[in-house]
């Protein structure tokens, strides 16, 4: 048990070897770079969109019901859900979500490549298959990942006006004033941070995974399913990590 | 020329190649025939650098593959066209970009140049027409002949071909037999062919090799496949009416 995590940890790091050479031809490195952003960031901004929207609501019923004392200024509810969005659910959740959804379309993407040879092929042609395929997706995921992070910020703030406004549990002013109340700049910083470090972690691991797939169609989903569980695990240590490092 | 010496490969407790020592010279179509299972596959893979054997060498004129450094690999294998025995054409691009994707990499010619020889490659295979396709929307043995166009693409020296005619029809397979035969002479590549269609065997093989639960039994060609007395290759052969004929009246 313990010698195959240290076997699989040495392949994986051996793989980011061969991940991170340059690319044959920079020309061909960009497109690739742009069909992956449009496939893997893009097509998750609706996802991202719609629970951000909720969960801002959802935060501000919360938050609201737990601070019914009237010694507690109702402003606060405001500020305690920005910071909430800022520091946890913004990155920690959507990457959570991230996880699952672009991780196992990584997987699963190459998962079928290989069983079906068409890895190999490439790697016949004298390409480097593993920078090929992989490199522009765990960059682009990597680099356009904290866009989500601000667009989740917003979008959850927004959802949480939405609730004030129409439940008027708290005054909509006083809201506005607990969203301005003490703004730290580098929360949203760190934020975008743990993101793209979740979002390298999500990609390559399931890259990994897919990468070196076998045993057929459920292989490859045995492999999608393990780089889901491992890719969850190991970013709920490393938010952990981060945040002593970067907030302590 | 290629040539193999004593290559030994197994997974695990299964010995799949057993002291395999083969050469196979420039400008000849050379086969592997074998019932299925035999490890014909595999030992393609192996000769090709996909799979490390366990023991022995497999040399392309006098250069040991399996001692390149990779990058110096990359750059041997631009001359190596591969045709894989389920195609493995690449599903995100169409039958076209497929044809091209070698020419991306490795040449500097303009998108006209490649479209250019693109078509021609698949009008050599039969194929014309369908480059806006993906894979997945052709049949078999088309898959199966855009795979061949996409492994000509750059006039390789070495060919390699994992069952070109499995899946086609008689008509188509002939063509294809001829197709491979006739480039092997044009460009005098070194062809390797895995097969266990009699038919393309009698018609094409120069050099046949008749592997068996993963040794080498028999070598020789064409002509003189009916003589042989190897019990395993006379099943084998004798397994095709046609054949079957021909060899029973040879040694009547
Ligand atoms: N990756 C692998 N792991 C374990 N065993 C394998 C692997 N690849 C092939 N084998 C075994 O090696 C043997 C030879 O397989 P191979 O694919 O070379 O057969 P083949 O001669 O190409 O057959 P066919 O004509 O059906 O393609 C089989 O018994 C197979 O089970
Ligand atoms: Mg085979």
């Amino acid at each position: 048990m313990l010698r195959k995590f240290f076997i699989e940890t040495g392949r994986y790091f051996l793989f980011l070897g061969m991940v991170f050479k340059k690319p044959e031809k920079w020309r061909i490195f960009w497109k690739q770079f742009i069909l992956e952003a449009d496939k893997l960031i893009v097509s998750s901004v609706v996802l991202v969109s719609v629970i951000s929207v909720f969960i801002g609501g959802v935060l501000v019923i919360q938050t609201a019901s737990n601070m019914n004392n009237p010694f507690l200024d109702r402003m606060l509810v405001g500020y305690m859900v920005r910071e909430s969005l800022i520091l946890e659910f913004c990155s920690t959740m959507v990457a959570l979500i991230l996880a699952g959804k672009v991780g196992s379309n990584i997987a699963s993407e190459l998962g079928s490549m290989r069983i079906t040879d068409q890895i190999d092929a490439i790697e016949m042609m004298g390409v480097n298959s593993a920078s090929f395929l992989v490199l522009p997706k765990v960059l682009s995921v990597t680099l356009l990942s904290p866009l989500l992070v601000l667009l989740s910020f917003c979008l959850g703030l927004f959802g949480g006006w939405v609730v004030v406004a129409v439940t008027s549990i708290i005054p909509v002013a006083k809201y506005f004033t607990g969203l301005k109340y003490f703004f730290s700049e580098f929360y949203v910083f760190y934020s975008c941070v743990k993101m793209s470090i979740f979002c390298f972690m999500i990609a390559s691991i399931a890259a990994y995974k897919g990468y070196y797939a076998h045993g057929g169609a459920l292989g490859v989903g045995r492999s999608s399913t393990k780089s889901i569980v491992v890719s969850c695990i190991l970013i709920l240590m490393f938010d952990l990590i981060i945040t002593q490092l970067m907030l302590y | 020329m290629i040539k193999i010496e004593h290559l030994d490969k197994s997974f695990g407790d299964l010995h799949v190649l057993n002291d395999i020592s083969i050469e196979y010279r420039q400008g000849l179509c050379n086969m592997i025939i074998g019932a299925s299972g035999s490890g014909k596959t595999v030992l393609l893979k192996t000769i090709i650098g996909l799979l490390k054997p366990d023991g022995g060498t497999v040399t392309f004129n006098g250069q040991n593959i399996s001692e390149l450094p990779y990058e110096e690999m990359k750059r041997f294998r631009q001359h190596i066209g591969v045709l894989f025995q389920n195609s493995a054409l690449f599903d995100f691009a169409t039958v076209i970009e497929n044809v091209m994707f070698p020419m991306d990499f490795f040449t500097d010619w303009s998108r006209k140049e490649k479209i250019r020889r693109a078509e021609y490659c698949l009008e050599r295979v039969n194929v014309q027409g369908n480059e806006k396709k993906y894979p997945g929307e052709l049949s078999g043995g088309m898959q199966k002949r855009v795979g061949i166009a996409r492994a000509i693409a750059l006039n390789p020296k070495y060919l390699i071909c994992d069952e070109p005619n499995s899946g086609l029809d008689p008509e188509t397979s002939i063509l294809i037999d001829r197709l491979i035969y006739g480039l092997t002479k044009e460009f005098g590549m070194t062809t390797i062919i895995n097969t266990h269609d009699m038919n393309s065997i009698l018609e094409i093989g120069d050099n046949i090799g008749f592997l068996h639960q993963g040794r080498m039994l028999w070598q020789g060609d064409r002509k003189t496949i009916f003589d042989t007395d190897c019990e395993e290759l006379r099943t084998f052969v004798c397994a095709n009416s046609l054949a079957r004929n021909i060899m029973e009246r040879k040694h009547l």
